[in-house]
């Protein structure tokens, strides 16, 4: 006869308990932190090296390894040396995944550094388990809002402001330097735009005409571009002698098609175009066939100083490291940014202390994070209740040669909130760059 | 484009040709004793000569079995639980039922779901690779023994008591047997793992691929055909066939109709697909106002995918290559996961329309209820993760607004509480693991997705932390794809690749892995512990393809939010 569960005879001893116990008490104490060693700290990035996004951020894991390098040279973290993991995700959600997945088993990193994009680490963070494993998911670079919920993502720490943020910041700068002029918003059909959207909902700023859309890719599609020009010339025929704003909240190879489309149809100097930060790479501009007459006097937010202003230290810094570290590769605002973040993971790590570990070094963005010396303009915000890196923006105007200026001739910087809170003019001063680019923080 | 190997021209079912078809299997009630012979055969690379005692029988209820018992037993025998079977005798139809029964023959090609009552008594993606198994097995001193249940469909209690009485004749004849292993695969999977939490005569159990219990399964495979209705073909029934066989010729002509219909709609997205897999059109039969509207049809696909939780990947398409140019990114991005939704998407059809007409005729009633399920809510991060293949915010809005139950148009469906509570439960397990149970699933299964295991994990947890289970008795298993392996031709056009590609699919583990598994197993049951994470990587060699990481979570079917 076949007996039930039920009939199943206890086999549980009060022998086995105390040999249970006694054998937990002979544990070795706890295990080793994944990705350290006495002398390396290992680190690993998922991002775009190849496809299209690859032309713009291909260049962000080199130069993160010539800034690492360079202190590795200089001693490294208290005696270890950085080693960073690159893997190519080519912007893809399922490769991203893979390849983070990857990092954490197969490459056994410490954290990871500089990861990109919202649906690519949104997918990877999740499928790579990297709350339950703990692992440090460091100036990850989006903005995306969702980012900041510390129950879904507790281990990450973004270094751009959210789109919220920008959006806000955009419209204050919108109502104080273009005030009367129409203004239309073109922004990307996703998580991007809807954050774009909320903000400058919260700020409670009015387009002249209903927003348009798009899905990413869309612009891939001949023809498309076009025909949103067509639409902004009724702008101009309902506004007659104006000069709108119009926003465009999305990636450089949109503002790249439409640039050049406004540049075919003859009408790139009837608007003001005001690209977003993610948007607005003058060098990848250049690259993708927009012509510098079109470049010229295109209105921006930024966090960071230009990559082409050798009089700031800090770009004068890492254009030196990126000339031994990183050879053959052009100085350019990725570059800038990717040196900047490795800069912060440094402090990160030091911060954390000799005895390295995952929670050491996040609790140590969330006491001492604000204070890390940075090269950007605008205040880091992070602390136990924000992950979130840049609070704010300064407007820049770029040049024919792609330079990034201060609108006006004058640096303004604005800080805010991703919420309901106001755009303010700051004084923000950040802090003096370390001695020779090399933190000496603790 | 993959081709999905759709004949191009369906021919029409005559009712002449339905009512032929319509044929009622009843099965054998006779009891008889076990014949029993020797046989000798070969196994193994090096062709040994194995000798084992075969006794084939069917018990009291009417179940067929074999046991098969080596000369040389160590002790151990392993119990094999198949997966789903027709229950419905259908005419040869592309996909769905590629071969033409044969019942005069007794069905002897193998084809898996094919309506049959013979047991199997190992797992294999074929018969040859069964057999290769079977012996192997042998060889090494295990007994093997199967049953088939008295009916086909998702017959879970039946494939039990199946089980159950043959191991009581099993043991009966061989008392030396003194330890089981209960392993099965697919709704055979379900079967071993429900069969070890109710009975202590098992030992251990290796469930591969295991399908989930009815409520979400069958969630999940009415989601497929009321979304595949709702967004391609409303004239499609879908469910609740009024005059069900084997009462009346007419609910059947209506299944058996649906069945054509629902192949339409999978050969005519393909073929739109692969015409413009940018911006390719919808099938004729779709709605009017999705027809109109600028929502690639690709983009509905991939909705559908998500909201009844068909995964992204499959056999051609790992969700992320694009032909070498300049619409690489965008491929993967757009095109690539959507497409795989609709190679994996043919499979889960195919088992949702004949599982859930076999739920129906078997609880009596519609198993499947949506009047209350938000399929705004349950699309979730996802509408961010896939933005670009879902073409965005507007178009995700207008799909979900049609889908809305506020839209005349969607009508939603209203199960049966009883048949539902039915179905419910004749198949279901609750995770109380009382003996070492090992998984091995492919996170891209097309039809048991990995969030089925996921649940039963979490059940399992919770019964640990409710103190109704012990906690080490659970090991999950996982094969992978490749990193990437989509292939283009030098035209750009996607290939198939002659052999699944692993991780993907269902049931395509090697005899390697299954054997992998068989020695986990025994080990298990002998020792009464789980392997160690080490000692189960190695047993399979340094196979790229699995993986062991107790903190992967893959996300739980949609049906469960």
């Amino acid at each position: 006869m076949i007996r039930n569960k039920s009939m199943r005879r206890a086999t549980l001893v009060s022998a086995i308990v105390a040999t249970g116990a006694m054998l937990l008490s002979t544990l070795p104490a706890q295990a080793a932190t994944p990705g350290v060693t006495a002398k390396e700290i290992k680190l690993g990035i998922s991002s775009p090296l190849t496809g299209s996004a690859g032309l713009s951020y291909g260049k962000v894991p080199g130069a993160m390894k010539a800034y690492f390098n360079y202190i590795n040279a200089n001693g490294g973290v208290y005696g270890r040396k950085i080693t960073l993991v690159s893997r190519d995700d080519k912007y893809l959600p399922v490769r991203a995944a893979t390849e983070t997945t990857n990092l954490i088993l197969k490459d056994n990193v410490f954290a990871l550094v500089g990861a990109l994009g919202t649906a690519t680490h949104a997918k990877a963070y999740k499928a790579a388990a990297l709350a339950a494993k703990n692992v440090p998911d460091l100036f990850v670079n989006t903005g995306f809002s969702g980012f900041t919920n510390q129950v879904k993502y507790p281990t990450t720490f973004m270094v751009l402001p959210t789109y919220a943020m920008e959006a806000k910041v955009i419209a204050k700068a919108i109502k104080d330097n273009f005030p009367g002029q129409p203004s239309l918003l073109i922004a990307q059909d996703d998580e991007f735009g809807t954050d774009g959207v909320a903000g400058f909902t919260a700020a409670g700023h009015k387009f002249s005409a209903p927003n348009v859309l798009y899905p990413q890719g869309y612009f891939s599609t001949p023809g498309r571009d076009a025909a949103v020009i067509t639409s902004l010339k009724g702008l101009l025929a309902l506004a007659p002698g104006s000069k709108p704003v119009i926003v465009l909240f999305g990636t450089t190879d949109v503002t790249a098609a439409l640039l050049k489309a406004a540049t075919d149809a003859g009408v790139e100097k009837s608007f003001t175009w005001y690209a977003g930060s993610v948007g607005a790479d003058a060098n990848t501009l250049l690259a993708l066939g927009v012509k510098s007459t079109t470049i010229d006097g295109v209105v921006s937010a930024s966090f960071m100083p230009d990559a082409k202003d050798l009089t700031d230290p800090y770009v004068k810094q890492f254009v030196d490291i990126n000339t031994k570290y990183n050879k053959g590769i052009t100085f350019d605002n990725y570059v800038l940014a990717a040196m900047n973040s490795a800069m912060l993971t440094v402090q990160a790590l030091r911060a954390a202390g000799k005895d390295l570990t995952r929670k050491g070094v996040m609790t140590a963005i969330e006491t001492k994070g604000a204070k890390f010396a940075s090269a950007g303009l605008v205040p880091l915000g992070y602390s136990a209740t924000s992950r979130i890196g840049y609070n704010g923006y300064w407007v820049s105007q770029l040049n024919a040669k792609g330079e990034g200026k201060p609108f006006g001739g004058k640096l303004v910087i604005y800080t805010t909130d991703s919420g309901a809170g106001a755009v303010e003019v700051s004084t923000f001063v950040r802090p003096t760059m370390p001695k020779n680019g090399i933190p000496t923080n603790s | 484009m993959k081709n999905i190997n759709l004949k191009k021209s369906l021919v029409a079912l005559t009712t002449s040709a339905l009512i032929a078809a319509l044929a009622v299997v009843i099965p054998t009630t006779a009891q008889a004793a076990p014949t029993c012979d020797d046989q000798t055969v070969l196994a193994g690379k090096s062709s040994t000569s194995i000798t084992f005692k075969k006794c084939v029988g069917t018990d009291f209820q009417g179940a067929n079995y074999e046991i098969r018992m080596p000369k040389k037993f160590n002790g151990t025998l392993f119990l094999y639980s198949h997966g789903i079977r027709h229950s419905t005798v259908l005419p040869q139809i592309p996909v769905i039922n590629p071969s033409a029964l044969d019942i005069a023959t007794g069905y002897p090609e193998g084809w898996r779901s094919k309506l049959r009552t013979f047991p199997e008594v190992a797992p294999g993606r074929s018969p040859a690779d069964q057999e290769t198994i079977a012996r192997t097995l042998l060889s090494q001193g295990y007994a093997l023994a199967g049953a088939s249940p008295r009916v086909g469909g998702w017959a879970v209690p039946e494939h039990i008591e199946a089980n159950m009485n043959l191991l009581e004749e099993a043991k009966t004849l061989f008392p030396k047997i003194n330890k089981i292993v209960s392993w099965g695969d697919s709704l055979g999977g379900h079967i071993s793992q429900s069969m070890s939490e109710q009975f202590d005569s098992i030992d251990a159990a290796i469930n591969l691929h295991m399908a989930g219990s009815a409520d979400v399964q069958f969630s999940q495979l009415g989601d497929v055909i009321w979304l595949t209705k709702t967004l391609f073909d409303p004239t499609i029934k879908g469910h609740g066939y009024e005059n069900r066989f084997p009462g009346d010729p007419d609910g059947y002509k209506v299944f058996i109709t649906d069945i054509y219909k629902v192949l339409g709609v999978l050969q005519t997205l393909q073929a739109n697909i692969q015409k413009n897999p940018v911006t390719p059109a919808w099938p004729d039969t779709a709605p009017a106002s999705l027809k109109a509207s600028p929502i690639p049809v690709r983009s509905a696909i991939m909705l559908l995918g998500l909201l009844a939780g068909i995964p992204p990947q499959s056999t051609t398409y790992d969700a992320s290559s694009g032909p070498a140019g300049p619409l690489e990114t965008t491929f993967g991005l757009a095109v690539n996961p959507a497409v795989a939704v609709l190679e994996n998407y043919s499979s889960a059809l195919g088992l949702g329309i004949l599982a859930g007409y076999d739920a129906q005729i078997r609880c009596g009633g519609v198993v499947y209820d949506n009047t209350k399920t938000d399929y705004a809510a349950r699309l979730g991060d996802n509408r961010y993760t896939w933005a670009t293949a879902l073409s965005g915010n507007t178009s995700i809005n207008g799909m979900l607004a049609y889908l809305s139950p506020l839209n005349p148009a969607a009508p939603r469906v209203k199960g049966d509480a009883d048949a539902i509570d039915c179905i419910n439960n004749q198949s279901k397990y609750n995770g109380k693991v009382s003996t070492p149970t090992i998984t091995l699933s492919q996170t891209a299964d097309a039809i048991t997705p990995a969030g089925y295991v996921e649940k039963f994990k979490n059940l399992y947890q919770g019964n640990v932390s409710a103190k109704e289970a012990k906690p080490g008795l659970l090991l999950n298993i996982w094969n992978k794809p490749p990193d990437t392996y989509t292939k283009f031709s030098s035209a750009g056009l996607p290939i198939t690749p002659a052999v699944p590609t692993t991780g993907t699919s269902h049931f395509m583990f090697t005899n390697e892995q299954i054997m992998a598994m068989a020695k986990l197993g025994a080990a298990a049951a002998k020792s009464g512990k789980l392997p160690s994470t080490k000692t189960a990587l190695a047993a399979f060699k340094k196979d790229a393809s699995i993986f062991i990481d107790p903190d992967f979570t893959p996300a739980l079917m949609p049906q469960e939010k």
